[in-house]
């Protein structure tokens, strides 16, 4: 049986987009699972209708599996849900400004919800995480080093990690290298050489731009909400 | 120039003035210490007292750290209930008997300090809570050098002395995005580095007892690691008379600490 997830993130209380990546969903084959990556929320417009919907799918509908992203984090945090931090980050970076709209933006009747939300998840041998295993705000993509990248995959002991916080969309494959290790304590000296195992790290877009992944294959397609297919390159899709 | 590197003193007088001869003799006087100058031990005054009249520089670690903030360190740092409460019953007793001077002394070190292109650090640079052992996966070992931008880190917390080299280093990768229809191949070299552990002169854990630190030839390269016999006795008897946990003299007289070895020693605690 094909079994295929669709990747979505950065909606930012667009529901409008959300209601057609469903409607394109309904359509595809063979999508089982439909996971949102945080970044449900932001200061642009209200996130009320969006976060009422995740919370209360409509029949027929691939049920939403959330987890939260940079501005859940930056709107709990402020929130109190976080201790006694607040979310200066946003504050320092972005104005007073932009922390009200965020504060405006989603009724307070939605944060335990919110705050319910986990950092990630872990599907079969793949890691699904807004950021990454670092930190919800870590900012990979295609050109981040790829000794970066491979240490964000070695913390969780995963082959794959789907990320979103760059908003971009890639397939970038850890295809082959090594090191050569060599130890010295009081017991002598020993060497050793690690191999990179094929391993990959995925953005999978924000917005109108999604991923649909087919497990079975491990292909990868990028798509546009309405629009068509972004990218179907060699091995890729 | 050579220089003395120490870590993980742990209130632990004997060892300390042991290791402080040692160097000595060997016509050291660089030293830097890369924290725990207390904890598990029962002298924590009199260390942090040498250390200051030595004109140590230190950087702060994880035990440091704790009595200083309270304890930030969540659950995760100790691999049972019974080595938690241990641990705290150690703390409430180190807090209680620093002097206030100590205490700010613990509260003003760094966290880190770099000479050039060598970083000293208690864990890693990520946090003092993070160990870097010896088998840890080499390039997660490469990423908190080159990430830290260093050539050499000097690391401690782990309380087993090594000298790790990681050279040779390479990683092909394959892109495929939504601009470029052709997957794109790339190679990257990756640049030699070096991790030094310092080990522990106050609770070893290699499987000896004698304390441990290194020297470093900032010229050459090289790095000793050096082995010093110490009083077990005099420090076994003033853990027992300062009425801490019993099983903290058991260890050291053992030269190994199975009850505290962290199962996930790559964990970093977030609290």
């Amino acid at each position: 049986m094909i079994e295929r997830w669709a990747l979505v993130s950065g909606l930012k209380g667009d529901l409008e987009t959300y209601e057609l990546i469903q409607s394109e969903l309904k359509k595809a084959r063979g999508v089982t699972a439909l996971f949102v990556l945080g970044d449900m929320i932001g200061p642009e417009r209200n996130c009320d209708a969006l976060l009422n919907r995740l919370q209360n799918p409509r029949r027929k509908e691939l049920e939403p599996q959330c987890i939260y992203g940079w501005w859940e984090e930056q709107l709990l945090t402020e929130q109190g849900f976080r201790g006694e931090q607040k979310a200066d980050t946003l504050r320092l970076n972005q104005g007073e400004e932009v922390v009200s709209a965020l504060l405006n933006a989603v009724d307070p009747s939605h944060l335990k919800w919110l705050a319910s939300l986990q950092f990630g998840f872990i599907e079969l041998d793949c890691g699904l995480i807004h950021g990454s295993s670092a930190d919800v705000g870590d900012n990979l993509t295609s050109e981040t080093s790829p000794l970066i990248l491979l240490d964000r995959l070695t913390r969780l002991a995963i082959n794959r990690l789907f990320t979103a916080h760059s908003t971009k969309q890639f397939h970038l494959e850890l295809t082959g290298g090594g090191i050569d290790s060599q130890v010295k304590d009081l017991n002598g000296q020993h060497q050793h050489q690690q191999k990179v195992s094929k391993q990959s790290i995925i953005g999978i877009g924000a917005g109108a731009s999604y991923t649909i992944y087919d497990v079975g294959s491990d292909k990868t397609h990028f798509l546009t909400a309405g629009g068509q297919s972004n990218s179907k390159g060699k091995g890729f899709a | 120039m050579k220089h003395a590197v120490i870590s993980c003193l742990h209130a632990n007088l004997a060892a300390l003035k042991a290791v402080l001869n040692d160097i000595d003799q060997n016509g050291i006087s660089d030293i830097t210490c890369l924290g725990d100058l207390v904890g598990y031990g029962p002298q924590p005054n009199e260390v942090v007292d040498l250390v200051r009249e030595r004109a140590i520089t230190s950087c702060q670690g994880c035990w440091d750290e704790d009595i200083i903030e309270g304890l930030n360190a969540c659950e995760c740092s100790y691999p049972s209930q019974l080595a938690e409460k241990r641990g705290h019953l150690a703390h409430e007793w180190t807090a209680e008997q620093l002097t206030d001077i100590n205490k700010d002394f613990l509260a003003s070190l760094p966290t880190s300090i770099r000479r050039d292109r060598i970083l000293f650090v208690h864990g890693s640079p990520n946090s003092q809570h993070e160990y870097l052992l010896p088998d840890m996966n080499a390039f997660a070992a490469l990423e908190r050098v080159e990430k830290a931008g260093a050539d050499t880190l000097f690391c401690g917390h782990t309380h087993q002395p090594y000298v790790r080299e990681l050279k040779n280093g390479s990683i092909r990768v394959r892109l495929q995005n939504t601009s470029n229809h052709n997957a794109e191949d790339k190679e990257i070299n990756l640049p030699m580095r070096k991790i030094v552990n310092a080990g522990s002169v106050g609770e070893p854990r290699h499987g000896s007892t004698n304390a441990t630190y290194v020297i470093h030839d900032d010229v050459t390269g090289e790095v000793e690691i050096k082995e010093v016999a110490y009083d077990i006795g005099l420090t076994c008897q003033a853990i027992i008379d300062a009425g801490l946990p019993r099983i903290f003299a058991w260890r050291l007289s053992h030269g190994f600490e199975f009850a505290e070895q962290a199962e996930d020693a790559s964990h970093v605690c977030e609290r």
